[in-house]
């Protein structure tokens, strides 16, 4: 990298290199397969737990599922920030977008159990939004579609009050709003890395 | 019409290439400009330098995980001149 440059070389190597540096994302793969496992696991268990007493039928999954997600999120949050070696101005926003959702997501949970409803309609269609700008941060299709997903699974929960129905829509919606774009973004995620 | 000069600190393979990086993060350390540059350590390293003598970029080191880290980021001067030099490249295309 020693030669003087042409106009068109030096443009050249700026749009190179600029195009590398955005595509820089920390890796996000992980916290999508953690999550979508956690929480289509908390489902089912929740469906299975259906004719147990109010605190294991209904809340403990989903307690367990947050409280183990966030304790190994943070573990894995921990140990990839000492093996990061750029700060992609777009990382901050990502982590931002999903810190409000997760406040959101706290608070709606807390209002919806003082209440006596089911949260699991709103927070699905809630997670259409992070799931669905994260897609088009990244510029990666599957969870554009995920998002969309998410929010299509969100309102057909609010018409049915029937367990099975909601655990199938949920699920699914985790399976293809999660579990999948994660298993695609790692693959996406292992190539960059090689190249 | 006369052509805007080029300025000689950009006007430099490597040292373009480390500022191209470097415009489009908030910053980086020295070896993902390493990875993405594909240079030697020593020229980088001058490279570097010279980047930071002319007060384009802001160099700080520290210990990551009791390894020396060497982290860089664009300063207002820097981007300024980078715009510069990039609105001159684009003024010598045209023409």
């Amino acid at each position: 990298m020693e030669q003087q440059l042409t106009p068109e070389q030096s443009l050249k190597l700026i749009e190179s290199m600029i195009g590398q540096a955005k595509r820089s994302f920390s890796r996000l793969s992980f916290y999508f397969l953690l999550w979508g496992i956690l929480l289509t696991g908390a489902m089912l268990a929740t469906y299975l737990l259906r004719h147990q007493p109010d605190a294991w039928g209904q809340g403990a999954p989903w307690g367990i599922a947050g409280v183990l997600g966030g304790i190994i999120s943070a573990i894995h949050g921990a140990r990839q920030g000492r093996h990061v070696t750029v700060s992609n101005p777009m990382d901050g926003l990502i982590g931002w977008l999903w810190s409000s959702f997760v406040i959101t997501m706290i608070i709606m949970i807390v209002a919806s159990v003082v209440d006596r409803q089911d949260p699991g309609p709103t927070i699905t269609l809630l997670t259409g939004i992070p799931t669905f700008m994260t897609g088009q941060i990244l510029r990666f299709r599957p969870l554009i579609v995920g998002g969309i997903l998410f929010w299509a699974a969100g309102i057909a929960m609010h018409f049915t009050g029937d367990q099975l129905a909601l655990t199938l829509l949920y699920c699914g919606a985790m399976l293809l709003g999660y579990i999948i774009p994660g298993f695609m973004l790692k693959r996406q995620e292992d190539g960059l890395r090689a190249a | 019409m006369a052509f805007a000069p080029l300025d000689p600190v950009l006007h430099n393979q490597l040292r373009l290439a480390v500022m191209s990086l470097l415009v489009a993060v908030d910053n980086a350390d020295f070896n993902y400009l390493l990875e993405k540059t594909g240079a030697t350590r020593g020229n980088l390293s001058v490279q570097i330098t010279n980047l930071k003598e002319a007060g384009y970029i802001e160099v700080t080191k520290s210990f990551k995980d009791n390894y020396p880290n060497t982290a860089c980021r664009v300063s207002s001067q820097g981007l300024a001149a980078f715009e510069t030099y990039v609105a001159a490249i684009k003024g010598y295309l045209e023409k």
